[in-house]
């Protein structure tokens, strides 16, 4: 449909509050990575705000953006996204570095033993199996001390019980930590977890 | 921080683009600087010859004497000197007998570059000399032995002067230079000449003063001395036309420098495949990078760092393989060379180095900037479009990189012309055959069987990127046939020219009456000689009625000649019409047929008419047409021919040439002893100089061709690898969904040896046309259509871009869909 703009999300208005967790659910293309995207700075709104802390996302450029999450936001993905290149260790130092972290290495290995991971810091992602792969993109998502953490469908790519553990694993830390938790998921018990569920059909809330 | 550039680039080795870029610029480094080496090193050989055939780095040449207190100036400025003093003289032996001869008088320190020759018989074994003839002595060259009946250490005459005979005389460096056609060779002490008393103001004779210096210190004499040149003093230096083996040597030289601009544009295409698949495969961990907080400049600093240490590992390993390639050959025919190859210094490694430079920033950097693009939204989804298509900017970069380094590097605009449209060719009609042909395959295969129909399928759905592949593929293949092709010719020409058996002695002054008797006494002995050719002296005075200007101090362009004229009525073995008709035999017009070099300097057509001086007689013809012939084929070579009814009445001498093996030399003092009066000019050390080196140089050129054809391959290997990603996706959805290992091969071998089979057509083509510019216009040669190549590069193309397609997708077969698709 050349010329035809298609609206993704409509008339979204959202507050969470810090230290708060949230779900959104939402069929598939509801508009749910969408939304996580432009609240984590990943993507640009055509138009609207967002606003994290007293920072206006939309006043940043993309560079600008970086750097704030950088420095404010940890990700955990459905499809991991770790740097084959790099070993666990160094996957969990990589945002640790990037912010010139003094002492990136000690933090990235007690993060590791945090998530179980202790005597496998130095193999690649291809020598870890899946669950263990997401604990490492756990541990490098809360090693920088994040104000708030987007996780996007993190049991997706793992079997019930993997998954299950993952989540507690997740809420653990993030009860340690104090961060807020933003998360997408289909999964209703993940969902559960959460203070607050959103719902998104069509690109538009829905009050539950 | 670890996480460095040095880091991600050992880790990323394994996904093999790295290993063809890393491959690819230590190829171009290499190839670069090895060639340059060679090619400095042979360029310093060959200017040492040409010195070594002046005897000398600067020469003044004059008829008359040349101011003494000049050498004295050449000492205080730190040049050294020597002095030779060359003229006709009666040679008195044994009371009785005597000899015309052409003496040679030098002076201590002669010569000051290469060396004089002697033996201690006639024609007996040759040793170099440390100097010239002491006082009193005198060397004679070998046939006045048997003309003279004289041997080492008798007593013989010149003018009033009495010397002893020391040695024979062989070659001395600057012979050819200073031939003088008087007679037989005797070389004397310069000191003697007063005590002869023969040199009179106003004979015959030529002076010359050598010096020698480093070339800062001669070129502040030459500043010194130019000024004080008077009418009739010519300064001579090493231009003064290179002799025989320089040519061979030179077109060696062009050769390997389009060897090596060719290996650069393969090697640029190879690393710009690589540096893109690399960029593309990075898209996803940009995004990761930027997702945790990376910025773009981070990630260019990253990237750029990565490209440097990899272009500074590239740079080290190729300027070491550049070293062993020029240390190759001069192992392997720096012997032969007549003089030793000085150091090359490190500007080929400069070179090398700036090459790789270039390489990097115009062909690898363009891709892998666009990375810092690469939007962080890829980790949430991945069909989030990418910034690294390559846009018109990156090709013009990549264009002019390509030409500017092919110039840069041989210095030769024609070349790099000649190349370039081979290359824009290539890419034109690639892209419009390719399109057409792949739009045209659908219709085909919608009928074919069901592997022809998955693999043309294939090949439509993917046009564009398919015909940039044949593109590619057509260039490398192109670029390959080309090389293949120039050193075919090359080393067909030479050895054609030169074959075994190659007249290797001239003969000349044979009177009309020893004609028939040289013949026989040839036959007897059953050597192989050139007929023998009429040869008469004389001067070419007028180009269409206007008279040319006399001086002699124009030694090139439109100026009075003096000539040897011969009398043919066919066209001489060796010889090309290039312009007009030969004559019908037995004509009775005033025709001459005019070497075509020798018509153009003078501004000669055909159709104009000439006058002539034959001894004092005018003579005038009209030229019939202009030949081409080859300078270097030891056969009797004449600029103007004539139909023999025209110069029937004059006096002439006859000449040929013929071949002496080394065990028969002995004929020529039986020879000489008949015949007195013919001059006989030994050339078969040089002969066999030339043989040698060409033997050699042939041998250098094709270690230069596989080196090449690897930059090649690397292009292919390079090529197939950009498209093996999305190839092995579709094989894998098709294997899981059941296709049989033979329909899945057979089909992507058909899609690549299609692709190989439309690129060799291309490359076939093309190559054709940069042949033709190249041998016309820069390899001095003639250019003829090779059919032999066609089925080789259509042929070859097919079945290795076709083998290299199914072996760079073997994994698809060999390994289970599942974790097949998982990965890609």
């Amino acid at each position: 449909m050349a010329g035809t703009e298609l609206e993704i999300l409509k008339g979204i208005t959202l507050e969470i509050k810090s230290g708060e967790s949230v779900a959104i659910v939402g069929a598939s293309g509801s508009g749910k990575s969408t939304l996580l995207g432009l609240l984590a700075g990943l993507d640009e709104a055509s138009a609207g705000t967002v606003v994290i802390g007293d920072t206006n996302l939309g006043e940043l450029d993309e560079d600008g953006r970086a750097l704030f999450r950088g420095r404010h936001v940890g990700f955990v993905f459905q499809s991991f996204q770790l740097l084959p290149a790099l070993t666990a260790l160094e996957n969990v130092m990589l945002p640790l570095e990037l912010q010139g972290h003094a002492r990136a290495r000690e933090q990235a290995d007690n993060f590791l033993q945090r998530v179980g991971l202790g005597p496998r810091t130095g193999h690649y992602p291809r020598q870890l199996s899946g669950g263990e792969q997401q604990r490492v993109a756990i541990a490098r998502a809360f090693a920088s001390h994040p104000s708030i953490l987007f996780a996007d469908e993190p049991t997706g790519n793992l079997d019930t019980r993997t998954g299950a553990t993952i989540i507690d694993l997740l809420f653990e830390l993030n009860r340690e930590e104090g961060t807020t938790l933003v998360l997408v998921t289909h999964d209703a018990q993940l969902a559960d977890r959460c203070q607050r569920r959103i719902c998104l059909e069509a690109g538009q809330l829905v009050v539950e | 921080m670890s996480v460095t550039a040095g880091k991600m680039l050992a880790r990323d080795w394994r996904g093999g683009e790295l290993g063809v870029l890393l491959l690819a610029l230590i190829l171009a480094v290499g190839v670069v600087s090895g060639i340059s080496a060679f090619a400095t090193r042979l360029q310093n050989a060959l200017t040492q010859e040409s010195h070594r055939f002046l005897a000398a780095d600067l020469v003044v040449r004059s008829g008359r004497e040349i101011p003494p207190d000049w050498l004295q100036r050449a000492g205080e400025q730190g040049v050294a000197s020597a002095v030779t003093l060359v003229f006709p003289s009666m040679l008195y032996a044994n009371d009785d007998s005597m000899q015309l001869v052409s003496v040679k008088a030098v002076s201590d320190g002669y010569p000051l570059r290469g060396a004089l020759t002697f033996s201690e018989e006639p024609f007996g074994a040759v040793l170099p000399a440390q100097g010239g003839p002491g006082r009193g002595q005198v060397w004679l060259e070998s046939r006045l032995f048997a003309l003279l009946d004289v041997a080492i250490g008798d007593k013989v005459a010149i003018g009033e002067a009495e010397f002893t005979v020391a040695a024979a005389a062989r070659t001395e460096p600057d012979q050819a230079a200073t031939f003088g056609g008087y007679g037989p060779r005797v070389l004397m002490h310069y000191a003697d000449i007063p005590a002869t008393g023969v040199v009179q103001p106003g004979s015959r004779v030529e002076y010359r003063q050598l010096y020698a210096a480093p070339p800062d210190i001669l070129e502040s004499f030459r500043q010194w001395l130019q000024p004080q040149l008077e009418d009739g003093q010519r300064l001579l230096d090493v231009n003064e036309g290179q002799p025989g083996i320089g040519n061979a040597l030179q077109r060696a030289e062009r050769f390997l420098l389009l060897a090596g601009s060719l290996g650069v544009v393969l090697a640029g295409v190879a690393i710009a495949l690589a540096a893109r698949r690399f960029s593309e495969r990075h898209n996803d961990y940009v995004a990761i990078m930027k997702s945790l907080g990376a910025t773009s400049a981070r990630v260019n600093r990253l990237y750029g760092g990565s490209l440097l240490m990899l272009g500074a590992v590239a740079t080290a390993i190729g300027c070491l393989l550049g070293w062993g390639i020029q240390a190759v050959f001069f192992s392997l025919f720096g012997d032969q060379l007549p003089v030793q190859p000085g150091p090359s210094g490190i500007r080929p490694y400069a070179i090398g180095a700036a090459t790789s430079l270039t390489c990097l920033l115009c062909f690898a950097w363009p891709p892998l900037r666009r990375l810092a693009l690469a939007s962080p939204l890829r980790v949430l989804r991945r069909d989030t479009p990418l910034e690294n298509r390559r846009t018109l900017g990156d090709y013009a970069l990549g264009l002019l990189a390509i030409s500017l380094l092919m110039w840069g590097y041989s210095r030769d605009w024609q070349l790099t012309l000649a190349v370039l449209a081979g290359l824009a060719v290539t890419v034109a009609l690639g892209l419009v055959l390719a399109l057409t042909l792949l739009r045209g395959g659908r219709l085909v295969g919608m009928r074919a069987g069901s592997i022809w129909r998955l693999a043309l399928a294939g090949l439509q759905r993917r046009g564009t990127s398919n015909a940039m592949q044949v593109v590619i593929f057509a260039m490398a293949i192109m670029l390959l046939l080309v090389l293949v092709l120039v050193r075919t010719s090359l080393i067909d020409d030479w050895q054609t020219q030169l074959p075994e058996g190659t007249p290797n002695h001239f003969m000349i002054n044979i009177g009309p009456g020893d004609v028939q008797p040289v013949d026989q006494m040839l036959r007897a002995q059953d050597i192989k000689s050139e007929p023998l050719y009429p040869m008469i002296r004389g001067r070419i005075m007028a180009v269409r009625g206007e008279a040319l200007p006399a001086s002699d101090d124009r030694e090139e362009g439109r100026r009075q000649r003096e000539s040897n004229f011969t009398w043919s009525d066919t066209l001489p073995e060796g010889n090309r019409l290039f312009a007009g008709q030969w004559w019908a035999p037995g004509t009775d017009e005033a025709l001459v047929s005019v070497e075509r070099e020798f018509a153009e300097r003078l501004g000669i057509e055909v159709g104009d008419t000439v006058g002539f001086l034959v001894g004092s007689e005018p003579l005038e013809a009209r030229v019939a047409n202009l030949r081409e012939l080859d300078w270097q084929s030891m056969r009797p070579n004449f600029f103007l021919i004539f139909p023999p009814r025209l110069l029937a009445d004059y006096p002439a001498t006859f000449m040929t040439s013929f071949y002496l093996a080394p065990q028969d030399k002995g004929f020529l003092n039986r020879f000489i002893r008949q015949f007195p009066t013919v001059t006989v000019i030994e050339m078969d050390v040089v002969v066999e100089q030339i043989r040698t080196i060409v033997q050699q140089v042939s041998a250098a050129i094709e270690l230069v061709l596989a080196v090449i054809l690897a930059a090649g391959s690397l292009v292919l290997v390079a090529g197939v690898q950009a498209s093996v990603d999305a190839r092995m996706h579709e094989s894998a959805i098709l294997r899981a969904l059941g296709a049989r290992r033979s329909l899945v091969l057979g089909g992507l071998f058909i899609e690549f040896a299609a692709l190989g089979l439309f690129a060799g057509l291309l490359a076939t083509v093309a190559a054709e046309l940069s042949v033709y510019m190249l041998q016309e216009w820069v390899m001095d040669m003639r250019y003829t259509l090779s059919p032999r190549i066609w089925p080789l590069g259509i042929g070859a193309g097919m079945l290795l871009i076709g083998g290299l397609g199914v072996f760079s997708c073997r994994r698809v077969v060999s390994s289970p869909p599942v974790a097949l698709l998982r990965e890609l």
